[in-house]
C-alpha cells in the first residue's frame, strides 16, 4: 500500500470512508483498548495524582532541556556511547546509514520506533540495499504487506488474520498452514529467530533517555527490543530530544501512565535500560553503541509555544478515543503520527501549509485531552494551529468565503434569523421520513451518513414562542 | 565531515532551546531540588500493593494471574531448587535439560542428573537465571548484564525460571530506581538493566493475546526464603 500524503487529506478521507470494513476493523482494536484503559484506571485510585506527577516530570525536563541534554550527553559519553546530533530527519537517517555503511552491514534488525518512521529510516535503509528486518510482530506484518503504520501502538491493526495468513504463507521460509493465531505467531517466531541472531546491526528507538546515567530505555511486550539489540556488534538508538527525563526514578511515574493508557495493562513485560556498549568481560551485548539525538521540529515547537506537545509519551490513547480517527483510521492522516496528537505534530514535522486540513478534522469534543496521561491540551493546540493556518491564508478560498459570510451574518441578527429560517425550510424540503439522504452543498456529510431532519422552527423562533407562552400564562 | 555536521546540529539545537526557553540559565542546585520535589509525590501516585510484605505482595500478584504467563513458588532454601526445576520440567513434559546461568551458587547445586548446559540458540529450550531484584508492584524480576549474566538467557528460551532471593524483593519500581540511581552515581551501571514482568506476548493479530512471541511462553518465579 502506497503511503498517503498529508496534503491529500480530503481525498484520503474519502477513500477511507469508502472502505466497507475499515471502521469495523479499527473499532475492534480501539474499543477494546478504550475499555481496558478504563478498567486499568478504575483499579488505580492514584491515577490522577500520577498524571499530575507525570506532567510535572515532563514540564520540568522541557523547562531545563539544555541542562538535561548536556548532562545526558556527558553521562552517555562516559558509558562509551557515541553521540550524534541531527537537526533534521534527513540528517538523522543519513547518520544511521553512514554507520551501517562503515560497518559494511548487510542485515539490520529494527525494533519498533515511531521516531525511526518519522525520520524515514525504513525507506532510507531499503533504498540503500541493506536488508531491513522489522522485529515487532506488527511491524513485521506491515513490512511484508508494504504498508505504512496505521496506529502508533498497533501499527498493523488495519490488517486482518486472513491478510496475515496470506502474507506469512508467501514470505516465511517455513510457514504454517494452520489458520490459528498461535500458529501464525509461531511461524513469525521461527522466521525472525535466525534473523535476530545473524544481524550485523540492531536499531532501536527509546521511550526514555535518562540524563543522570546516559541510558536509553526500550519498552515492549514482545521482548523483541532486547533480541534486536543484544546479538549484533553494533546498536544504534534514534531518539527525539524530548525523550529526556532526569533519572530512572522520574521515568517510573511515566511508565505507570504509559502502559495503562496504551493497552490497559499495568506494565509492559519488558522494560530495559541500555547503557553504552558491552563491558569488557560481558557475556553478550554489542561492542559499539550509538545514540542519534534528533530535533526535527522539536525546538521549533518550543519556540512556537507548543511545548506542551513535547510531553507526549506516544501512548496512543488520544487516537483510541477519537471519533474522527475511529471513522477514518490512521492512513488517512498521511503522516506517521495519526489522530489528535498527529494533527498537532505533523504541521511541525512537515509544515502547516501541507498538514493544516488535519487540524480541522476534530469535533473539539475534548475526549483526547480527557484521556491524555500527561494532560496535553490537544483541542487548545489544534485551535491555535487553526488560527495560524487562517492567518497564513492556508485555508481554501471557499472555506474562507463561507467563514467570512457566516461572520457577516452572525453580526446581523435579523438577517441571520431570516437566513436560518429559510435554511430550515429548505432542509425540510430535502428530507424524507425524518432523514435527509442528500442535499445540495451537503455532499460531504450525506455521502456517508444521513442527516437528521431539523425541527420546523429555528432555535430563536422556538425560544421566542416559549417566552411568549410563559408571559401569556403569567 | 559527519562529525562537523553533528557538532553544528548540536550547536543549533542548544541555541534554539536557549532562544525559546530563556529560563534555563538557573543553577544546578535549583534544578536538582525541583527534580527531587517531583519525586516526593510518588507516594500518592502509585497503586496499592496486594500485601504489606513485598515478597507476599509479589506472590499474590502472580497467583492472581496479573502477571502474564507467570507462576511462582517459594522454597525455604537454595538446595531445594533442583527439586523445583524437576517438577517444572515434569509439569511441561520437558526433557531433563536446561541452561543454568553460570554462577557458582547455581552450578554448585546437586542437579540430580539434569543437564545444565544447552544451546539456547535452539528454540524450545529452558533457561534458569538468578535475578538481582524483584518488584512487588509489577510482579517483576530484574537482571543486570555482566560476565555471568548473558541477557539472551532471558529472551531466547521458550521456558524460563527466575530465582529471586526473598530479601531482594522491593515494594515499588521507585525503590529499584533509587538503587539504579545510586549505581549510576558510583559509575557502575551495567550495560543492561532489564525489568521483566511476565512472558513475551503479542496482541498484534486481531487483538488476541499470544504468549511466546519471540521469547518465553512460560515463566516460573522461585522465591528463596532464606536468601
Ligand atoms: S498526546 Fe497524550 S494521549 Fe496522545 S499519544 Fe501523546 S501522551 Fe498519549
Amino acid at each position: 500500500m502506497q503511503a498517503n500524503k498529508p496534503e491529500n487529506f480530503y481525498q484520503n478521507v474519502k477513500d477511507a470512508l469508502a472502505q466497507p470494513d475499515l471502521k469495523m476493523i479499527i473499532r475492534r482494536t480501539t474499543d477494546k483498548a478504550e475499555a481496558k484503559r478504563a478498567e486499568a484506571i478504575a483499579n488505580f485510585p492514584g491515577f490522577e495524582n500520577a498524571r499530575k506527577q507525570g506532567q510535572k516530570v515532563k514540564d520540568h525536563t522541557i523547562k531545563y532541556m539544555d541542562h538535561y541534554l548536556a548532562e545526558f550527553e556527558k553521562n552517555a559519553l562516559a558509558q562509551g556511547t557515541i553521540i550524534h546530533w541531527a537537526s533534521t530527519a534527513e540528517e538523522a537517517s543519513k547518520i544511521v546509514l553512514d554507520i551501517c555503511r562503515q560497518h559494511e552491514a548487510k542485515k539490520v534488525t529494527r525494533s519498533k520506533s515511531m521516531l525511526g518512521e518519522e525520520i524515514g529510516l525504513s525507506h532510507a535503509l531499503d533504498n540503500s540495499g541493506i536488508e531491513r528486518v522489522e522485529t515487532d510482530l506488527a511491524e513485521h506484518i506491515i513490512q511484508l504487506a508494504g504498508d505504512p503504520p496505521s496506529h502508533i501502538v498497533w501499527p498493523a491493526m488495519h490488517r486482518s488474520r486472513e491478510d496475515v495468513i496470506k502474507l506469512f504463507r508467501e514470505y516465511h521460509k517455513d510457514p504454517t498452514y494452520s489458520e490459528e493465531i498461535i500458529d501464525l505467531v509461531r511461524s513469525a517466531r521461527r522466521d525472525l529467530r535466525t534473523k535476530f541472531l545473524t544481524a550485523d546491526i540492531g536499531i532501536s528507538g527509546s521511550n526514555f533517555l535518562l540524563a543522570d546515567s546516559g541510558s536509553s530505555c526500550t519498552v515492549t511486550n514482545e521482548g523483541n527490543a532486547e533480541l534486536t539489540i543484544t546479538p549484533p556488534k553494533v546498536h544504534i538508538v534514534t531518539a527525539g530530544i524530548e525523550k529526556l527525563v532526569p533519572s530512572m526514578a522520574h521515568a517510573v511515574p511515566l511508565l505507570r501512565l504509559l502502559t495503562r493508557s496504551a493497552t490497559g495493562g499495568e506494565i509492559t513485560q519488558y522494560i530495559t535500560f541500555h547503557n553504552g556498549p558491552k563491558r569488557q568481560n560481558d557475556a553478550d551485548g554489542p561492542e559499539e553503541c550509538h545514540i542519534v539525538l534528533v530535533d526535527n521540529g522539536r525546538t521549533k515547537m518550543l519556540a512556537d509555544g507548543m511545548e506542551e506537545m513535547l510531553r507526549c509519551i506516544r501512548c496512543g490513547a488520544c487516537m483510541n478515543h477519537c471519533v474522527v480517527y475511529k471513522h477514518i483510521g490512521g492512513h488517512a492522516y498521511g503522516s506517521v503520527y495519526p489522530g489528535p496528537m498527529g494533527s498537532v505534530l505533523t504541521p511541525h514535522l512537515n509544515s502547516l501549509e501541507v498538514a493544516n486540513k488535519q487540524t480541522h478534522a476534530c469535533t473539539l469534543n475534548g475526549r483526547c485531552e480527557e484521556v491524555c496521561p500527561v494532560n496535553i491540551p490537544l483541542p487548545k493546540l489544534l485551535r491555535s494551529l487553526r488560527a495560524q493556518s487562517w492567518d497564513k491564508k492556508y485555508e481554501p478560498l471557499t472555506n474562507r468565503f463561507v467563514v467570512k459570510a457566516f461572520a457577516a451574518l452572525a453580526k446581523r441578527p435579523k438577517l441571520f434569523q431570516l437566513v436560518s429560517s429559510c435554511g430550515v425550510i429548505f432542509m425540510r424540503l430535502c428530507s424524507r421520513q425524518g432523514w435527509i439522504k442528500s442535499m445540495p452543498l451537503a455532499g460531504g456529510w450525506t455521502r456517508n451518513r444521513d442527516l437528521i431532519e431539523p425541527e420546523s422552527k429555528t432555535f430563536m423562533q422556538q425560544y421566542k414562542a416559549m417566552k411568549k407562552a410563559k408571559s401569556d400564562g403569567a | 565531515m559527519n562529525k562537523q555536521k553533528s557538532e553544528m546540529s548540536r550547536a543549533n539545537i542548544f541555541s534554539a532551546i536557549k532562544a525559546a526557553a530563556p529560563t534555563t540559565s538557573m543553577d544546578v542546585n535549583t534544578i536538582q531540588n525541583e527534580a527531587l520535589e517531583i519525586l516526593g509525590e510518588s507516594e500518592f501516585a502509585r497503586p496499592a500493593l496486594l500485601a504489606e510484605d513485598a515478597a507476599e505482595a509479589l506472590t499474590l500478584r502472580i497467583e492472581a494471574g496479573l502477571v502474564i504467563g507467570t507462576s511462582c513458588e517459594k522454597i525455604a532454601s537454595l538446595d531445594q531448587l533442583p527439586d523445583s526445576v524437576n517438577q517444572f520440567l515434569a509439569k511441561y513434559a520437558l526433557p531433563a535439560e536446561l541452561k543454568v546461568q553460570e554462577i557458582e551458587r547455581l552450578k554448585a547445586l546437586n542437579w540430580q542428573g539434569i543437564t545444565t548446559e544447552v544451546d539456547i540458540k535452539n528454540d524450545n529450550t529452558v533457561g534458569l537465571c538468578w535475578a538481582e531484584y524483584g518488584i512487588a508492584e509489577t510482579g517483576t524480576f530484574v537482571v543486570h548484564s555482566g560476565p555471568d549474566m548473558p541477557i539472551l538467557l532471558n529472551f531466547l528460551p521458550l521456558y524460563l525460571l527466575a530465582v529471586i532471593p526473598k530479601s531482594k524483593i522491593l515494594p515499588y519500581m521507585d525503590d529499584y530506581a533509587l538503587i539504579a540511581g545510586e549505581i549510576a552515581r558510583k559509575g557502575g551501571t551495567p550495560r543492561n538493566m532489564c525489568l521483566i514482568s511476565g512472558v513475551s506476548g503479542t496482541t498484534d493479530i486481531e487483538g488476541v493475546l499470544i504468549q511466546g512471541a519471540h521469547g518465553p511462553e512460560v515463566l516460573h518465579i522461585v522465591i528463596i526464603e532464606d536468601q
